[in-house]
């Protein structure tokens, strides 16, 4: 079994993570309290990059260069490369879902004529 | 067989239950044919009764809607009712907060 | 080469070629859009039906992309797979059968329903990327390629909702749906990379092989447990259910309904292959248990009081995804001990299996005969229907076989597998099969309800006009009762040539995890 990341990092490594925790939580919490839509929209845009933040730290190494044989330079060491795979396909996933609910904001604000979540409730019950 | 079914408790056979299904359908059929068949056809003996009056001609006039079927179960319920509605509020961020609420609930629940 | 080593790969290449075929596609008639629509969802089903009998003896498929050789998991000196690889097993394969018998009955149903609209572009395109998102998501074997292919249904499926953006309501349910659905999402690729730190590895097999106990496991799996039961439905997770399904155009609503199957087999996946040793025996049964009943009662209870046809359903889909979610739980339960496996945990799994592949047939069913009661009559609400039994016989008849079948009355297929649930659920303790019947009571209330509004009573003089559905409609309805007339009929041939092998690949994780890994 391979050794985890996290146990090779030192304790001022971790305070990244701590960063991506509080992130998300803020996140969440804007999603839950703000009433303004596109309010909601930064915060799952936040949400998103919090995460992708936390893919990226994954794959760091202490000293590392980039992942391309033959473009990293002295040295055998290079960071992991699958995470930074992982980030890129992450963030396009990310803009498409974030282009498409502006696009559902518009469509929301010309029928319903308000950007308030409190006044967007036709389906209930 | 096919339609033979051992569930590990007990069995299931659908052509079997066909069987009895047939059978039973035969007898009420039977009993049916013991009715009355000396009313007389086209006349008033044969028209819809209405409380005695006049039957309307659009039927949408004497039908019964689907939201008054269960009227006694939904009044004897309203309490739960009331509150399910409450929940079912409509609104997208208190839908939001259910779910974060029940993913932290579950992941403490698994830390146990 | 040898065409049928490729099946996994056609599977889902199919679908994705139809979908980014068709911006390219020039006008089409619309004959040519009919028979590319049909064509490309028809070969869909081939390949799945394919697919599904390889599976049968209880091989595992495996095909690794972008290899040297399509068969090779680990490339030299490698303990651990690094490529995206699909993975399929018999319990696998039968989703995938369901994604794809539901695809084709919804196009040839769209064929008649979608042809007064516009945007046949656009629809073609969306649905076939969500066909190829679900298909993606059963038949995976790697952690980060679920969420890829968990995406890709979602994005296509916000589209479809809101198809009709004229209507308020399609639009609303679309945000709601898509809201919840991302933080859903983001907080499954969080759990995807805290495995990944933890393990330096994403894909199913490895993970299962390697999986420890400690907190961060943990985190993830209930994480991940949690996402994929909002995916699928349970109940204080479920809002999304009944908007967006009443709102969607029921073509995709009936495509919809397999989607949530396809979250449904991840959460199995999950529970069952990937961390058995954390999830057997504990609290994460009961969590799944414990969701089932809510999701079942309280489900049912809301769709009682319903007069909006597909609302009602929509309702109906939470309470049914209840069922399998208990049967799942309690099979969860059983495997922690190997007598209880024999006693009732095998019992509970099939039992679930069946439910589920039942499901996906009557529930479609019954969203397509809703969207011809639509078609044919311009509203939702039950209140203004009535009478239609006599225009529209066909229609009528196949709601009658899947309302009986998704009610539980014998013979059909819904009473046998409800049945299994009982009997299993009965071994944990008497309450559970107790809310089940109630449950399942409340359903045939329900429905008999819709049959008596929409069906029965006096001819309303605003409907006289109202004639049967085309003829495309009625063939997609047909394909489904097709189905549920067969499951319930010969409900021992699936057993013993379906459910036992797709029983025997989730209860021996070990297989899944050897054909990835090699002989461990």
């Amino acid at each position: 079994m391979t050794a985890s990341i996290a146990e090779k990092m030192d304790w001022l490594g971790n305070a990244s993570y701590v960063v991506v925790a509080l992130l998300v939580i803020m996140a969440l919490y804007t999603i839950i309290t703000q009433k303004n839509l596109l309010k909601i929209c930064v915060a799952l845009a936040v949400l998103g990059s919090s995460v992708n933040l936390f893919l990226v730290l994954l794959g760091y190494r202490d000293g590392g260069s980039i992942p391309i044989y033959h473009m990293k330079g002295a040295g055998d060491l290079m960071v992991l490369p699958t995470p930074q795979c992982l980030t890129l396909t992450a963030i396009v996933i990310a803009l498409a879902t974030t282009a498409l609910m502006l696009s559902l904001i518009i469509l929301i604000h010309k029928h319903y004529g308000t950007l308030d979540i409190d006044e967007i409730r036709r389906l209930r019950g | 067989m096919w339609s033979q079914l051992d569930t590990g408790f007990g069995h299931w056979n659908v052509f079997v239950w066909l069987f009895f299904f047939v059978i039973i359908s035969a007898f009420a059929l039977w009993v049916r044919s013991l009715g009355r068949m000396d009313y007389k056809r086209s006349t008033e003996q044969d028209e819809i009764f209405w409380s005695g009056n006049e039957v309307p001609e659009d039927g949408a006039d004497f039908s019964v809607p689907a939201s008054s079927s269960y009227w006694g179960f939904r009044v004897a319920m309203e309490p739960l009712y009331n509150l399910l509605n409450r929940f079912h509020n409509g609104n997208a961020s208190d839908y939001a907060g259910y779910f974060i609420v029940t993913v932290a609930s579950i992941g403490v629940l698994v830390l146990i | 080469m040898n065409l049928s080593d490729h099946l996994p790969a056609f599977l889902v290449m199919i679908p994705l070629l139809g979908a980014f075929l068709t911006p390219f596609a020039g006008s089409f008639n619309r004959g040519t859009r009919n028979a590319f629509f049909v064509t490309f969802s028809g070969l869909t089903l081939l390949t799945a039906i394919a697919l599904c009998l390889s599976t049968l003896n209880g091989d595992v498929l495996v095909y690794v992309m972008g290899g040297e050789s399509f068969a090779l998991t680990l490339p030299s000196g490698m303990t651990y797979p690094v490529r995206i690889l699909f993975e399929i097993d018999a319990f696998g394969s039968l989703p995938i059968l369901c994604i794809a018998i539901a695809s084709f009955a919804g196009a040839l149903f769209s064929l008649d329903y979608m042809d007064r609209f516009s945007g046949w572009k656009r629809f073609l395109a969306l649905y076939f990327l969500m066909t190829a998102g679900a298909l993606g998501m059963c038949a995976t074997g790697d952690m980060f390629n679920f969420f890829v292919f968990v995406e890709i249904s979602s994005i296509a499926s916000f589209g479809l909702v809101a198809f009709w953006r004229d209507k308020p309501e399609a639009v609303e349910a679309s945000f709601k749906y898509m809201l919840i659905s991302q933080i859903a999402a983001m907080l499954l690729l969080l759990a995807i990379g805290t495995l990944y730190g933890r393990y330096d590895a994403v894909n199913m097999a490895a993970l299962s092989a390697m999986a420890g106990s400690g907190t961060l496991e943990r985190v993830a799996m209930g994480l991940i447990i949690a996402v994929l039961a909002f995916k699928c439905g349970s109940f204080p997770m479920h809002t999304w259910m009944p908007d967006t399904y009443a709102e969607a155009p029921s073509g995709v609503t009936c495509l919809l309904v397999t989607v949530s199957q396809a979250s449904f087999y991840g959460l199995v996946r999950v529970c069952y292959s990937i961390f058995p040793g954390l999830a057997a025996g504990g609290v994460v049964a009961w969590m799944l248990i414990a969701l089932g009943v809510m999701s079942m009662f309280f489900g049912v209870l809301m769709a009682v009081v319903q007069h909006e046809i597909k609302r009602l359903m929509g309702y109906h889909s939470i309470s049914q995804v209840g069922y399998m979610l208990l049967a799942m739980g309690v099979g969860l339960l059983a495997l922690g001990s190997p007598e209880a496996v024999e006693t009732y945990g095998r019992a509970a799994i099939r039992g679930g299996i069946f439910h589920s592949v039942n499901y996906s047939f009557y529930k479609a069913l019954l969203f397509l005969c809703a969207g011809s009661l639509y078609y044919a009559t311009g509203t939702r609400d039950l209140d203004k229907m009535g009478g239609l039994a006599r225009s529209m016989p066909w229609t009528a008849g196949m709601f009658v076989v899947a309302a009986a079948a998704i009610s539980g009355l014998p013979p059909f297929n819904g009473f046998v597998s409800k049945w299994m649930i009982y009997e299993s659920s009965f071994a944990v303790h008497p309450i559970l099969p107790a809310v089940a019947m109630i449950t399942s009571v409340l359903t045939l209330a329900s429905f008999v309800k819709v049959f008596q509004a929409a069906f029965l009573g006096p001819a309303k003089a605003k409907f006289v006009a109202v004639r049967e559905v085309p003829y495309g409609m009625l063939a997609g309805m047909a394909v489904l009762t097709v189905m549920t007339l067969l499951l319930s009929l010969f409900p021992g041939w699936f057993t013993s040539g379906f459910f036992e092998s797709a029983v025997n690949a989730l209860v021996n994780h070990q297989s899944y995890v050897r054909a990835v890994m090699g002989g461990m």
